[in-house]
Protein backbone atom coordinates (compact mmCIF):
# COMPACT_ATOMS: atom_id res chain seq x y z
CA UNK A 1 0.00 0.00 0.00
CA UNK A 2 1.16 3.44 -1.12
CA UNK A 3 2.07 5.17 2.53
CA UNK A 4 0.13 8.26 0.54
CA UNK A 5 -3.01 6.43 0.25
CA UNK A 6 -4.69 7.41 2.55
CA UNK A 7 -3.85 11.33 2.22
CA UNK A 8 -5.39 11.03 -1.48
CA UNK A 9 -8.55 9.78 -0.08
CA UNK A 10 -8.97 12.81 2.27
CA UNK A 11 -7.81 14.93 -0.92
CA UNK A 12 -10.15 13.19 -3.41
CA UNK A 13 -13.10 13.83 -0.74
CA UNK A 14 -11.87 17.99 -0.65
CA UNK A 15 -11.94 17.90 -4.55
CA UNK A 16 -15.26 16.50 -4.23
CA UNK A 17 -16.23 19.12 -1.62
CA UNK A 18 -14.68 22.43 -3.93
CA UNK A 19 -16.48 20.66 -7.07
CA UNK A 20 -19.53 20.69 -5.14
CA UNK A 21 -19.12 24.13 -3.98
CA UNK A 22 -18.10 25.54 -7.28
CA UNK A 23 -21.20 23.92 -9.28
CA UNK A 24 -23.96 25.00 -6.21
CA UNK A 25 -22.75 29.08 -6.10
CA UNK A 26 -23.18 28.64 -10.30
CA UNK A 27 -26.67 27.07 -10.27
CA UNK A 28 -29.20 28.82 -11.17
CA UNK A 29 -32.15 29.84 -8.69
CA UNK A 30 -34.39 26.95 -8.60
CA UNK A 31 -37.50 28.48 -8.33
CA UNK A 32 -40.00 27.71 -10.85
CA UNK A 33 -40.50 29.62 -13.78
CA UNK A 34 -43.50 29.34 -15.80
CA UNK A 35 -45.52 30.91 -18.17
CA UNK A 36 -43.75 34.38 -19.62
CA UNK A 37 -40.83 33.61 -16.42
CA UNK A 38 -40.67 37.60 -16.26
CA UNK A 39 -38.31 38.16 -13.24
CA UNK A 40 -38.76 41.93 -14.00
CA UNK A 41 -42.29 42.49 -12.71
CA UNK A 42 -41.48 43.20 -9.60
CA UNK A 43 -40.37 46.80 -11.29
CA UNK A 44 -44.15 47.27 -13.34
CA UNK A 45 -46.94 49.02 -12.21
CA UNK A 46 -49.67 47.72 -10.25
CA UNK A 47 -51.27 47.08 -13.65
CA UNK A 48 -50.42 43.51 -14.16
CA UNK A 49 -48.99 43.21 -17.88
CA UNK A 50 -50.24 39.33 -17.38
CA UNK A 51 -53.68 39.26 -15.70
CA UNK A 52 -55.04 36.22 -14.45
CA UNK A 53 -58.02 34.45 -16.14
CA UNK A 54 -60.01 35.01 -13.44
CA UNK A 55 -58.77 38.79 -13.10
CA UNK A 56 -61.02 41.40 -13.71
CA UNK A 57 -58.61 44.51 -14.40
CA UNK A 58 -61.15 47.05 -12.90
CA UNK A 59 -61.31 45.11 -9.19
CA UNK A 60 -58.16 46.82 -8.63
CA UNK A 61 -58.17 50.27 -8.60
CA UNK A 62 -62.22 49.75 -6.48
CA UNK A 63 -60.20 47.37 -4.19
CA UNK A 64 -58.40 49.98 -2.65
CA UNK A 65 -59.99 53.32 -3.37
CA UNK A 66 -57.26 56.04 -4.14
CA UNK A 67 -59.00 58.36 -2.25
CA UNK A 68 -58.12 57.29 1.01
CA UNK A 69 -54.47 55.72 0.59
CA UNK A 70 -53.93 54.96 4.15
CA UNK A 71 -57.25 52.88 4.53
CA UNK A 72 -56.04 49.40 5.96
CA UNK A 73 -57.58 46.81 4.28
CA UNK A 74 -60.09 43.98 5.75
CA UNK A 75 -58.88 41.81 3.30
CA UNK A 76 -55.97 41.66 0.99
CA UNK A 77 -53.91 39.55 -0.79
CA UNK A 78 -50.33 40.86 -2.05
CA UNK A 79 -47.80 38.67 -4.16
CA UNK A 80 -44.61 40.02 -6.69
CA UNK A 81 -41.28 39.16 -7.31
CA UNK A 82 -38.23 40.51 -5.08
CA UNK A 83 -36.69 43.11 -6.39
CA UNK A 84 -32.26 42.41 -6.75
CA UNK A 85 -33.65 38.57 -5.73
CA UNK A 86 -35.86 37.16 -8.10
CA UNK A 87 -37.81 35.18 -5.39
CA UNK A 88 -41.01 35.43 -4.38
CA UNK A 89 -43.26 37.42 -1.52
CA UNK A 90 -47.17 37.25 -0.88
CA UNK A 91 -48.30 38.84 2.37
CA UNK A 92 -52.24 38.14 3.35
CA UNK A 93 -53.89 40.54 5.64
CA UNK A 94 -57.24 39.84 7.68
CA UNK A 95 -59.02 42.09 9.58
CA UNK A 96 -55.77 43.46 11.36
CA UNK A 97 -54.01 40.29 11.34
CA UNK A 98 -50.94 39.94 8.62
CA UNK A 99 -49.20 37.10 7.62
CA UNK A 100 -46.01 36.72 4.89
CA UNK A 101 -44.11 34.12 3.26
CA UNK A 102 -40.98 34.93 1.22
CA UNK A 103 -39.26 32.28 -0.95
CA UNK A 104 -36.54 31.83 -3.72
CA UNK A 105 -37.00 28.06 -3.81
CA UNK A 106 -33.29 28.17 -1.49
CA UNK A 107 -34.68 29.73 1.60
CA UNK A 108 -38.05 30.66 2.90
CA UNK A 109 -39.22 33.04 5.78
CA UNK A 110 -42.72 32.87 7.07
CA UNK A 111 -43.66 35.98 8.77
CA UNK A 112 -46.35 37.76 10.94
CA UNK A 113 -47.68 40.76 12.24
CA UNK A 114 -50.47 43.38 12.37
CA UNK A 115 -51.58 45.83 9.56
CA UNK A 116 -52.57 49.12 10.43
CA UNK A 117 -52.54 52.65 9.38
CA UNK A 118 -52.18 51.52 5.85
CA UNK A 119 -48.74 49.78 6.67
CA UNK A 120 -48.00 45.95 7.83
CA UNK A 121 -45.37 45.18 10.23
CA UNK A 122 -44.28 41.55 10.20
CA UNK A 123 -41.65 39.43 11.74
CA UNK A 124 -40.19 35.69 11.34
CA UNK A 125 -37.15 34.01 11.93
CA UNK A 126 -34.26 36.20 11.44
CA UNK A 127 -36.80 37.95 8.65
CA UNK A 128 -38.44 41.18 8.86
CA UNK A 129 -41.20 42.87 6.40
CA UNK A 130 -42.31 46.11 6.58
CA UNK A 131 -44.76 47.74 4.06
CA UNK A 132 -46.94 50.64 2.71
CA UNK A 133 -50.36 49.20 1.05
CA UNK A 134 -52.19 51.45 -1.00
CA UNK A 135 -52.48 51.87 -4.56
CA UNK A 136 -53.25 48.48 -4.60
CA UNK A 137 -49.64 47.04 -3.65
CA UNK A 138 -47.71 46.53 -0.92
CA UNK A 139 -44.74 48.04 -0.79
CA UNK A 140 -41.45 47.98 1.12
CA UNK A 141 -38.42 46.23 2.62
CA UNK A 142 -38.14 42.95 3.30
CA UNK A 143 -34.55 41.26 5.29
CA UNK A 144 -33.99 37.23 5.88
CA UNK A 145 -31.11 37.07 8.11
CA UNK A 146 -28.45 40.21 6.94
CA UNK A 147 -29.80 40.16 3.44
CA UNK A 148 -31.95 43.56 2.38
CA UNK A 149 -34.37 43.82 -0.44
CA UNK A 150 -37.01 46.19 -1.39
CA UNK A 151 -40.14 44.56 -3.00
CA UNK A 152 -43.47 45.64 -4.49
CA UNK A 153 -46.47 43.00 -4.42
CA UNK A 154 -49.39 44.45 -6.56
CA UNK A 155 -53.01 42.48 -5.40
CA UNK A 156 -54.16 39.37 -6.47
CA UNK A 157 -57.15 37.18 -6.55
CA UNK A 158 -57.12 33.42 -6.20
CA UNK A 159 -56.27 31.24 -7.73
CA UNK A 160 -52.96 33.28 -7.14
CA UNK A 161 -51.25 34.43 -4.14
CA UNK A 162 -50.35 32.96 -0.63
CA UNK A 163 -50.96 28.95 0.05
CA UNK A 164 -49.23 26.76 3.12
CA UNK A 165 -50.06 23.12 4.03
CA UNK A 166 -49.23 21.68 7.19
CA UNK A 167 -48.76 17.93 8.82
CA UNK A 168 -47.59 15.93 11.27
CA UNK A 169 -46.50 12.67 10.15
CA UNK A 170 -45.32 10.04 12.49
CA UNK A 171 -44.17 12.42 15.02
CA UNK A 172 -42.58 14.80 12.33
CA UNK A 173 -43.79 18.14 11.30
CA UNK A 174 -43.96 19.29 7.53
CA UNK A 175 -45.09 23.01 6.23
CA UNK A 176 -44.66 23.42 2.77
CA UNK A 177 -45.48 27.26 1.52
CA UNK A 178 -46.44 27.76 -1.83
CA UNK A 179 -46.79 31.16 -3.93
CA UNK A 180 -48.49 31.95 -7.16
CA UNK A 181 -48.49 34.79 -9.25
CA UNK A 182 -51.08 35.58 -12.08
CA UNK A 183 -48.70 34.96 -14.80
CA UNK A 184 -48.08 31.48 -13.55
CA UNK A 185 -44.91 31.93 -11.59
CA UNK A 186 -44.72 29.85 -8.89
CA UNK A 187 -42.21 28.90 -6.32
CA UNK A 188 -42.71 27.00 -2.49
CA UNK A 189 -40.51 24.75 -0.51
CA UNK A 190 -41.42 22.36 1.91
CA UNK A 191 -39.88 21.87 5.44
CA UNK A 192 -39.22 19.09 7.46
CA UNK A 193 -37.70 18.06 10.92
CA UNK A 194 -35.08 20.87 10.39
CA UNK A 195 -34.60 19.97 6.99
CA UNK A 196 -36.24 21.95 3.80
CA UNK A 197 -36.49 21.38 -0.11
CA UNK A 198 -37.69 22.78 -3.38
CA UNK A 199 -41.46 22.00 -3.12
CA UNK A 200 -43.22 19.55 -5.54
CA UNK A 201 -45.20 21.77 -8.48
CA UNK A 202 -48.81 23.18 -6.71
CA UNK A 203 -51.82 23.52 -9.32
CA UNK A 204 -54.23 25.60 -6.78
CA UNK A 205 -57.11 23.70 -6.11
CA UNK A 206 -55.44 20.32 -5.83
CA UNK A 207 -53.39 18.16 -3.57
CA UNK A 208 -49.56 18.04 -3.54
CA UNK A 209 -47.56 14.53 -3.21
CA UNK A 210 -44.60 14.96 -1.09
CA UNK A 211 -42.92 11.31 -0.56
CA UNK A 212 -46.53 9.72 -0.91
CA UNK A 213 -47.73 12.16 1.99
CA UNK A 214 -51.02 14.22 0.60
CA UNK A 215 -50.14 17.98 1.34
CA UNK A 216 -53.70 20.11 1.25
CA UNK A 217 -52.54 23.98 0.45
CA UNK A 218 -54.53 25.94 2.11
CA UNK A 219 -55.49 29.91 1.31
CA UNK A 220 -54.57 32.33 4.23
CA UNK A 221 -58.17 32.51 5.25
CA UNK A 222 -57.29 28.45 6.50
CA UNK A 223 -54.15 29.34 8.56
CA UNK A 224 -53.83 32.99 9.27
CA UNK A 225 -55.51 32.19 12.74
CA UNK A 226 -53.02 29.33 13.48
CA UNK A 227 -50.12 31.78 12.76
CA UNK A 228 -50.60 34.97 13.64
CA UNK A 229 -51.49 34.27 17.16
CA UNK B 1 -5.32 -9.34 26.79
CA UNK B 2 -1.58 -9.82 27.29
CA UNK B 3 -0.43 -8.89 24.43
CA UNK B 4 -1.48 -5.29 24.63
CA UNK B 5 0.83 -5.31 27.01
CA UNK B 6 3.84 -5.05 24.77
CA UNK B 7 2.48 -3.00 22.38
CA UNK B 8 0.98 0.00 24.48
CA UNK B 9 5.16 0.40 25.55
CA UNK B 10 4.85 2.68 22.37
CA UNK B 11 4.99 5.77 22.13
CA UNK B 12 1.73 8.32 21.82
CA UNK B 13 3.61 10.93 19.78
CA UNK B 14 2.91 9.31 16.88
CA UNK B 15 -1.09 9.93 17.42
CA UNK B 16 -0.26 13.56 18.14
CA UNK B 17 -0.36 15.15 14.89
CA UNK B 18 -3.36 13.15 13.18
CA UNK B 19 -5.51 13.79 16.33
CA UNK B 20 -4.63 17.35 16.17
CA UNK B 21 -5.78 17.58 12.88
CA UNK B 22 -8.64 15.52 13.39
CA UNK B 23 -10.16 17.95 16.29
CA UNK B 24 -8.98 20.90 14.03
CA UNK B 25 -11.44 19.55 11.15
CA UNK B 26 -14.68 18.62 13.70
CA UNK B 27 -14.18 22.19 15.05
CA UNK B 28 -14.23 24.15 11.62
CA UNK B 29 -17.14 22.03 10.42
CA UNK B 30 -18.88 22.88 13.65
CA UNK B 31 -18.00 26.20 13.32
CA UNK B 32 -18.86 26.61 9.83
CA UNK B 33 -21.82 24.76 9.81
CA UNK B 34 -22.94 27.28 12.87
CA UNK B 35 -21.35 30.61 11.55
CA UNK B 36 -22.34 30.82 7.44
CA UNK B 37 -26.28 31.72 6.69
CA UNK B 38 -27.54 28.21 4.87
CA UNK B 39 -28.42 28.58 1.23
CA UNK B 40 -31.23 26.44 1.50
CA UNK B 41 -30.04 24.63 -1.91
CA UNK B 42 -26.79 22.29 -3.12
CA UNK B 43 -25.91 20.81 -5.86
CA UNK B 44 -25.78 16.78 -5.45
CA UNK B 45 -26.69 13.45 -6.63
CA UNK B 46 -28.96 13.84 -9.41
CA UNK B 47 -31.82 10.81 -9.89
CA UNK B 48 -33.70 10.75 -6.47
CA UNK B 49 -37.04 12.66 -5.90
CA UNK B 50 -35.14 15.27 -3.49
CA UNK B 51 -32.01 16.28 -1.76
CA UNK B 52 -33.57 14.66 1.43
CA UNK B 53 -33.95 10.93 -0.49
CA UNK B 54 -30.69 11.64 -2.05
CA UNK B 55 -29.14 12.03 1.61
CA UNK B 56 -30.92 9.23 3.04
CA UNK B 57 -29.74 6.50 0.02
CA UNK B 58 -26.19 7.86 0.26
CA UNK B 59 -25.78 7.75 3.63
CA UNK B 60 -27.49 3.82 3.42
CA UNK B 61 -24.96 3.06 0.92
CA UNK B 62 -22.07 4.25 3.71
CA UNK B 63 -23.31 2.40 6.55
CA UNK B 64 -23.63 -1.11 4.37
CA UNK B 65 -19.90 -0.39 3.53
CA UNK B 66 -19.43 0.54 7.04
CA UNK B 67 -20.47 -2.93 8.14
CA UNK B 68 -17.99 -4.37 5.18
CA UNK B 69 -15.43 -1.98 6.94
CA UNK B 70 -15.81 -4.02 10.46
CA UNK B 71 -15.77 -7.49 8.95
CA UNK B 72 -12.65 -7.48 7.01
CA UNK B 73 -10.97 -5.22 9.38
CA UNK B 74 -11.85 -7.97 12.04
CA UNK B 75 -10.37 -10.63 8.95
CA UNK B 76 -6.88 -8.39 9.14
CA UNK B 77 -6.43 -8.60 12.56
CA UNK B 78 -7.33 -11.93 13.35
CA UNK B 79 -4.38 -13.26 14.74
CA UNK B 80 -4.74 -17.18 13.70
CA UNK B 81 -5.55 -18.59 10.51
CA UNK B 82 -4.32 -17.13 7.09
CA UNK B 83 -5.70 -13.96 5.75
CA UNK B 84 -6.65 -13.66 2.44
CA UNK B 85 -4.82 -11.57 -0.07
CA UNK B 86 -8.27 -9.43 -1.26
CA UNK B 87 -9.28 -8.51 2.32
CA UNK B 88 -6.51 -5.14 2.63
CA UNK B 89 -7.83 -4.04 -1.20
CA UNK B 90 -11.75 -4.89 0.31
CA UNK B 91 -11.03 -2.72 3.51
CA UNK B 92 -9.43 -0.05 1.52
CA UNK B 93 -11.96 0.40 -1.20
CA UNK B 94 -14.83 -0.29 0.69
CA UNK B 95 -13.86 2.68 2.92
CA UNK B 96 -12.90 4.86 0.04
CA UNK B 97 -16.69 4.34 -1.40
CA UNK B 98 -18.21 5.01 1.74
CA UNK B 99 -16.22 8.10 2.30
CA UNK B 100 -16.51 9.07 -0.80
CA UNK B 101 -20.80 8.52 -0.61
CA UNK B 102 -20.88 10.65 2.18
CA UNK B 103 -19.67 14.04 0.62
CA UNK B 104 -22.85 15.01 -0.99
CA UNK B 105 -24.46 14.61 1.74
CA UNK B 106 -22.35 16.32 4.27
CA UNK B 107 -22.12 18.92 1.78
CA UNK B 108 -25.77 19.75 1.04
CA UNK B 109 -25.91 19.39 5.19
CA UNK B 110 -23.60 22.02 5.84
CA UNK B 111 -23.67 23.83 2.90
CA UNK B 112 -27.71 24.49 2.64
CA UNK B 113 -28.58 23.74 6.09
CA UNK B 114 -25.86 24.31 8.64
CA UNK B 115 -25.68 22.97 12.16
CA UNK B 116 -29.09 23.24 13.77
CA UNK B 117 -29.59 22.19 17.94
CA UNK B 118 -33.27 22.62 17.43
CA UNK B 119 -34.52 18.97 18.32
CA UNK B 120 -32.50 16.70 20.20
CA UNK B 121 -31.99 14.04 16.43
CA UNK B 122 -30.35 17.23 14.82
CA UNK B 123 -28.51 18.11 17.91
CA UNK B 124 -27.39 14.67 17.55
CA UNK B 125 -26.74 14.66 14.14
CA UNK B 126 -24.89 17.99 13.58
CA UNK B 127 -22.80 17.16 16.45
CA UNK B 128 -21.72 13.25 14.95
CA UNK B 129 -21.43 14.98 11.91
CA UNK B 130 -18.72 17.38 12.68
CA UNK B 131 -16.77 14.55 14.87
CA UNK B 132 -17.36 11.67 11.99
CA UNK B 133 -14.86 13.53 9.49
CA UNK B 134 -12.55 15.43 12.53
CA UNK B 135 -12.05 11.08 13.42
CA UNK B 136 -11.87 9.99 10.16
CA UNK B 137 -9.12 12.58 9.33
CA UNK B 138 -7.39 11.27 12.13
CA UNK B 139 -7.51 7.68 11.17
CA UNK B 140 -6.76 8.84 7.42
CA UNK B 141 -3.22 10.19 8.63
CA UNK B 142 -2.36 8.12 11.61
CA UNK B 143 -2.60 4.97 9.03
CA UNK B 144 0.61 5.45 6.87
CA UNK B 145 2.47 6.42 10.68
CA UNK B 146 4.56 3.51 12.05
CA UNK B 147 5.16 3.20 16.13
CA UNK B 148 1.71 3.84 16.75
CA UNK B 149 -0.03 2.57 19.81
CA UNK B 150 -1.41 -1.03 18.54
CA UNK B 151 -4.99 -0.07 20.03
CA UNK B 152 -4.82 3.36 17.29
CA UNK B 153 -6.39 1.84 14.38
CA UNK B 154 -8.95 -0.04 15.50
CA UNK B 155 -9.99 2.52 18.50
CA UNK B 156 -10.37 5.12 15.24
CA UNK B 157 -12.34 3.02 13.20
CA UNK B 158 -14.56 1.77 15.94
CA UNK B 159 -15.38 5.47 16.55
CA UNK B 160 -15.67 6.34 12.84
CA UNK B 161 -18.00 3.14 12.47
CA UNK B 162 -19.96 4.40 15.59
CA UNK B 163 -20.23 7.90 14.30
CA UNK B 164 -21.47 6.85 11.03
CA UNK B 165 -24.22 4.35 12.02
CA UNK B 166 -25.33 7.00 14.76
CA UNK B 167 -25.26 9.46 11.92
CA UNK B 168 -27.45 7.00 9.70
CA UNK B 169 -29.74 6.37 12.61
CA UNK B 170 -30.23 9.98 13.02
CA UNK B 171 -31.18 10.44 9.17
CA UNK B 172 -31.64 7.93 6.92
CA UNK B 173 -33.40 5.59 9.27
CA UNK B 174 -35.46 8.81 10.49
CA UNK B 175 -35.85 9.47 7.25
CA UNK B 176 -37.44 5.77 6.19
CA UNK B 177 -39.97 5.99 8.93
CA UNK B 178 -40.88 8.79 8.89
CA UNK B 179 -41.36 9.30 5.26
CA UNK B 180 -41.58 5.50 3.83
CA UNK B 181 -38.35 3.85 1.83
CA UNK B 182 -38.49 5.42 -1.38
CA UNK B 183 -35.88 7.08 -3.86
Amino acid sequence: MSRLGPVYTLAAGAVIVVALGAASVKAAPSFQQVGAGQDTTAAAPPAEPFPAPSQEPSDQPSGEPAAKPDATPEKADYAGVVQGNGGLVAIAVRDGKAVAYFCDGRIEAWLKGTAENGTVTLEGKDSLITAALGGGKAQGRLQVGKAKWRFTAPLVKKPSGLYRASAVVRGAKIVGGWIVLPNGQEVGRVQIGGSGEPAPRFVPGTAVDYYGITLRPEEPDGFIDELAR
Amino acid sequence: MTHTTVITKRSLAPLLVPLGAGALVAVALGVYGKAHAPTGFAVGVAGFSGPLAMKAWLTTGAALLAIVQVLSARAMWRRTGTRSAWVAPLHRWSGRIAFLLTIPVAFHCLYALGAQYDSPRVLIHSLLGSFFYGVFTAKMLALPRRGLPGWSLPVLGGLVFTALIGLWLTSSFWFFTTLGIRL
